[in-house]
Order: structure tokens, then sequence, then C-alpha cells
């Protein structure tokens, strides 16, 4: 994708290309330095959420629903993805990432290749539901929308049922891997 | 009304860690402490995607990609205006919402087009950012099937949202 990238560069503006990875890069460093900021308001909340009890307590709410969906038996890991997907839902997104970190984290079986429970948290973090799209809702407003907001009702239906598809795909495939795999073995 | 919020669960969690008789200033220093670790970690994956889109975007990839695949995704219902919408969303955040801010500010904040738009960004995720920095802390090279199942719900996320928008 990026050599296909720089072919095409060659062949139209070849002294933008290194202009403009600079750029990019600088603007990651940027924005990792904006995220060190954010995350450290976010990380310090946590700890006290943590320290608290009061995670725990979210987490024991979330865990039927949790331990059914990713098939996990890790009262820590529990505890990270609840945080992660109540943040998620907040419209916190970079809230959410230190603590789908910290889940990924827990849940890695270190052999390499995703398992069951990693696959679903990266889906269910990539099909998010979002309740309030408040970022959108103020974009459309600067454009003079006379109601900004209406979006909201057709947003929350298609965040629903994408997030219910990504949960039934991931369900479905990892059945279909799974037998894939014994196939192999015979 | 959603600006009470976030304050809201801030002061809650305050009071509740006070309660429990936890120290919050030590304890928020602690966490807090975490932010730059975390944050030299996630940046080399941060900076390679912003890269990658940046020359995606700079060579016309992109818009060429675009015009080759709208008449797949004008047959699903997604208008040719909001392919390149489509096709970059995956890869970044900022990006998308600047484009966004393109279409508002070309066919009218509540145009069709426009509110398709909302809706499209609203109901998806930048997938290859979350999985790469999810990922960055571990040792998973193999993804496996997440990727694809993703991209599969982001694409039907679109489609239901260009339904959506006619229908309300």
């Amino acid at each position: 994708m990026v050599v296909g990238s720089l072919i095409a560069l060659l062949c139209t503006t070849p002294e933008n290309a290194l202009s403009s990875m600079l750029n990019a890069s600088a603007e990651a460093l940027t924005l990792s330095i904006e995220l060190c900021g954010v995350y450290a308001v976010w990380l310090g909340v946590l700890e006290l959420v943590e320290e608290s009890g009061l995670a725990q307590k979210l987490a024991r709410l979330l865990r039927p629903f949790i331990k059914k969906v990713f098939k996990i038996d890790d009262v820590e890991a529990e505890k990270y993805i609840a945080l992660n997907m109540s943040a998620n839902m907040l419209g916190l997104g970079n809230a959410s990432t230190p603590l789908g970190i910290k889940a990924m984290k827990r849940l890695d079986d270190g052999s390499g290749v995703a398992n069951y429970a990693v696959i679903m948290l990266i889906v269910i973090n990539a099909t998010s539901i979002q309740l309030l799209p408040s970022t959108i809702i103020g974009l459309r407003a600067n454009a003079g929308s006379l109601s900004p907001a209406d979006i909201v009702l057709p947003t929350l239906i298609s965040t629903f049922c994408t997030f219910a598809l990504g949960i039934m795909l991931v369900k479905l495939f990892g059945k279909l891997h799974k037998k894939w795999r014994q196939r192999g073995k015979k | 009304m959603s600006g009470y919020i976030i304050p809201a669960i801030f002061i809650a969690i305050f009071c509740y860690a006070k309660f429990k008789k936890v120290n919050p200033y030590d304890t928020f220093v602690k966490g807090a402490k975490k932010a730059i670790p975390l944050a030299v970690d996630i940046f080399p994956f941060i900076a390679t995607i912003m890269i990658a889109v940046a020359l995606l975007r700079e060579s016309g990839l992109t818009a060429m990609l675009a015009n080759a695949v709208s008449p797949i995704f004008n047959l699903l219902g997604i208008p040719t205006q909001l392919v390149e919408l489509v096709l970059l969303r995956p890869f970044t955040g900022s990006g998308s919402y600047a484009l966004l801010n393109d279409v508002l500010l070309q066919y009218g904040a509540d145009s069709y087009i426009s509110r398709c738009a909302c809706v499209i960004l609203g109901c998806s995720e930048t997938i290859f950012y979350v999985t790469a920095v999810y990922t960055s802390g571990t040792k998973i090279k193999k993804l496996l099937y997440a990727i694809p199942v993703a991209l599969i719900c982001a694409v039907v996320g679109a489609i239901i949202a260009c339904l959506l928008c006619k229908i309300i």
C-alpha cells in the first residue's frame, strides 16, 4: 500500500513524498503528546476507580454479558473490559484506549496468535457503541445545521446493528476457524 | 446537557474514593504517572499509520480507489460522494473528521449526503488504528479474522446508515 502510494507519487509529484511523510510523523508526535496529557487525566481517574473498588462493582454488573461473549474466566481482564466498554459508550474514545490495552495484555496468551477473546475485544472496539456522537453534532452545528442532533437516532440504530453483527460474526468465524483447524489436524 | 455528565461522574468518583478512605491525590498521581510510558509505547504505531495515510492521500491513490469501487458502493446504496470517507475511516480519525467537515460545507449540513456522512462516522471506528494501538503492548502478530470481521461491520454500518437517512 505504501509502496503503491510512493510509485503513484513518483509519477505525479515526487518532491511531495518526503515532506508529507515528515509532516505526518511530526503530526503523530504532536498527537502522542496530546494523548499523553489526556491519558494522564484518565489514568489518574482510573486509578481512583480501581482503588476505591468501583471498578470491581462495575465489572460485577457487566460480568454475565462479558463472560458469555468473551468466554473467559479472569476477574482482572473482565474488570478492564467492563471499564473499556463503559468508556466507549460514553463516547470517550481516548479514555477507553489505555483500558483496552490493559485488557489486551491480560488476554494475550503469548503465543503470537490472537485468541478468541482478543479478537472479540478488537471487533467490539472497532464497532464501538457510542451513545452520544458529540464531536459530529458539534461539527454539524458549526456548518449551520438547523437541527444538528437529528442524526442521533439513525446513528444509534446503526451502531447497535454493527455491534451485534460484529459479535455474531466473531462467534461464527470462531466456530469455523475451530472446525477448520481440527480438519487440518486430521 | 452532555456537558454535565463527565464532571458529575468525576465528582461522584472523587467522593466515593474519599468515602472508601482512598487518598485521592496520591492515587491520582500514581495513575497519571503511567501516561508517559503508555504514550511512548504507542507513538511508533501512530506515526506509522499516519505516515501511510498521508502518502495515500497525497498520492491521490484513495481518490483513484474511490473512483474504482464507487460502482459497487453505489449498488449497495452508498452515494459516490461518500466512498472516499468510507475508505479512509478505518485508518484515521482526524482525517475522516476533516473529510466530514468538507462534505458538510460542500453539500450543506442538512443535505442527505451530509446526514449520511455523519451517521457513517458515528457508527464506525478507526479499525486499523484501534487494532495497532491495542495490540502494541502484546506479542500478538497474527490477528486471524479480526480485521475482516471489523471491515464487514463497517461497510454494513455504512449501508444501514444510508438507508436509515432516507427513511428518518
